[in-house]
């Protein structure tokens, strides 16, 4: 086929320009403004002063923003336990040949599909409402004291549970499609060999996922990076240190918020890159500690 | 032998099902609490707050209030976030095909310089996150003098780029270079034979594209929170934050529940019909172990 030279060029130009303005600049300039004071967002380059790690030194020194960390990190580890294990349990359940399979699988990943804000509403108006909330009336079915949710010492973890739910799905078909990739005759093998189930996921399925959990949990971890919208549904006024992570804290030193008496998009810069270098490391790590092994079938 | 066939998938093997029954407790008890969710929201945007507070939202004593819904949509403002969601997704969804399918085209047809440089540098934005984009464009914006509606569109258009691209370039590949051949012999111009024979034959991949980004567009929240001054060109997501917001002081507890069923109805729609599609798409595009 001729090369048409001029159509390669129109056809690819606009793209190129997307990707150049929407993501090449941005993150240059980005990367530069973390080593810069530079107070407003819209300041042009000419008022930003050299200030080498001052931002990286004024945020690792701010008690929010430590706050905001452990509580990223904290969904990241915990949350993603428990995601990734229940994501795992599901997607073996629908594969194991129940019937309904695809209605099942659908209504699982349904959460994703729906606005998170309506998602969280749901949560914070319904399942965790003292008065006629679902959980409170299970609690109390049971004869227990009514619990306060959405008070300060739960709140972190109700919006880390309410997010797990609606996350769960997405990795259940990543998990899904997986599991379908891996022949049958293996298993029916294993089953001829006397292997029972739990054998059979632990020395079959798990070891032949091991490319599909890398991709899951890198995944997971830029989904909790930039963890923003639950947070700002159960605290939608005020950033509390219960909820807060560090895109609000971003958001908050850059755009403004509540105790903020100076903006700093130079600090908000510095967020933005530790949060990118986080990303990173964690998918440098799980490269190297899933790499070498990967089994032919 | 027919009748036979029939009869033995009708029966069901007891056995086999008891030994699935812990799969089928699980699956039914996540399903039970979807539908308590979701049936209790819709109970209550039918209610008044004070069945919702004495919990007899499906007595329905003083009949159905339908009129959460009315208040919603009209004096709540939810027709206009309804309004702006549908123009930003459909006018994004139409723009972003317009950049990717050309480059995805010539990607996936041609070695040329520079190409592999682009194929990467897509893949890799896909994972940028937009917190290390949101401030130089934010300041791009201001100097460029744009606002509101039309900066949050163009936003949403190069957001997705690099995902439509990219799936698009997949499916161009699959495409035999014999439908070029032959329309290159029968004299039809390469930019013609893109947009007459190549672009329809990998429609299906651009329909799920769509879905994807229609939904996208649709949920987004942290660009529209941060480039919308003002309600009236705020997407659904800002708009609800801002009636639950409001809630509070009016005390609007039907119609807070009702703009949610509004605002959730569009791509629940759209999941009901074409789940299928959506979920195969999921894992279709860029998921590889």
């Amino acid at each position: 086929m001729r090369k048409n030279k001029a159509m390669i060029f129109w056809f690819s130009l606009p793209a190129v320009l997307s990707l150049l303005i929407m993501f090449v600049y941005p993150v240059c300039r980005t990367v530069l403004m973390s080593f810069f004071r530079v107070e407003s967002v819209t300041a042009t380059v000419a008022d930003w002063s050299f200030y080498g790690l001052g931002n990286y030194l004024k945020i690792f020194k701010s008690a929010s923003f430590m706050t905001s960390m452990r509580n990223m990190l904290l969904i990241w580890f915990v949350g993603g336990i428990i995601t990734l294990a229940l994501a795992m349990l599901m997607a073996v359940v629908v594969t194991s040949g129940i019937r309904g399979k695809k209605f099942f699988r659908a209504v699982i990943y349904l959460p994703n599909i729906i606005s998170a804000v309506a998602l969280a509403t749901m949560w914070i108006q319904y399942i965790f409402n003292y008065d006629y909330g679902m959980l409170n009336n299970i609690v109390q079915f049971f004869g227990g004291e009514k619990v306060k949710w959405l008070g300060t010492d739960l709140k972190f973890w109700s919006m880390t549970g309410s997010f797990i739910f609606g996350s769960v799905g997405y990795y259940m078909l990543i998990y899904i499609s997986g599991i379908e990739g891996i022949p049958q005759d293996l298993y029916e093998a294993a089953t001829i060999d006397g292997a029972g189930k739990v054998a059979q996921f632990t020395r079959i399925t798990l070891p032949l996922l091991k490319g599909v959990i890398k991709t899951s949990i890198t995944f997971w971890s830029i989904n909790t990076t930039t963890f923003f919208l639950w947070t700002k549904m159960f605290s939608p006024i005020d950033t509390e240190s219960s909820t807060i992570v560090p895109v609000i804290y971003l958001y908050d030193m850059v755009f403004g918020g509540k105790g903020i008496t100076q903006r700093d998009a130079g600090a908000g810069a510095a967020v933005g890159v530790v949060l990118t270098l986080i990303i990173i490391a964690v998918y440098l790590v799980t490269e190297k500690l899933f790499k070498g092994n990967d089994l032919e079938y | 032998m027919k009748n036979e066939k029939k009869a033995y998938r009708a029966k069901i093997n007891w056995h086999r099902e008891l030994r699935l029954l812990p799969g089928y407790i699980i699956v039914l008890l996540w399903l039970a609490f979807t539908v308590v969710m979701l049936g209790w929201i819709i109970g209550a945007s039918l209610s008044t707050p004070r069945d919702i507070y004495q919990g007899q939202i499906f007595q329905f004593s003083t009949g159905l209030h339908w009129e959460n819904y009315a208040t919603a949509w009209n004096v709540q403002n939810v027709s206009v976030f309804f309004g702006n969601s549908l123009l930003y997704s459909v006018i994004s969804c139409v723009g972003v095909l317009a950049i990717s399918a050309p480059a995805a085209y010539v990607l996936s047809r041609w070695k040329f310089t520079g190409g592999k440089a682009l194929r990467i540098g897509l893949v890799i934005a896909m994972s940028v996150p937009v917190i290390m984009v949101i401030m130089p464009i934010y300041s791009l914006s201001v100097q460029w003098g744009l606002k509101g509606r039309v900066l949050l569109v163009i936003l949403y258009i190069l957001l997705r780029v690099p995902y439509t691209t990219i799936y698009l370039l997949d499916f161009f590949s699959t495409l035999s270079r014999a439908y070029e051949e032959a329309a290159y012999l029968d004299g039809c111009s390469a930019p013609k034979t893109f947009l007459k024979i190549m672009l329809p034959l990998v429609q299906p991949a651009i329909v799920t594209v769509t879905i994807f980004n229609f939904m996208s567009v649709w949920n987004e929240f942290f660009m529209a929170l941060i480039f919308t001054s003002s309600e009236s060109m705020a997407p659904v997501g800002v708009g609800l934050l801002n009636i639950i917001n409001a809630m509070k002081q009016t005390g609007q507890m039907g119609g807070m529940f009702a703009a949610v069923i509004i605002v959730f109805l569009p791509t629940f729609l759209l999941y009901i019909f074409l789940s299928e599609k959506i979920i195969s798409g999921v894992t279709g595009g860029g998921v590889k172990g």
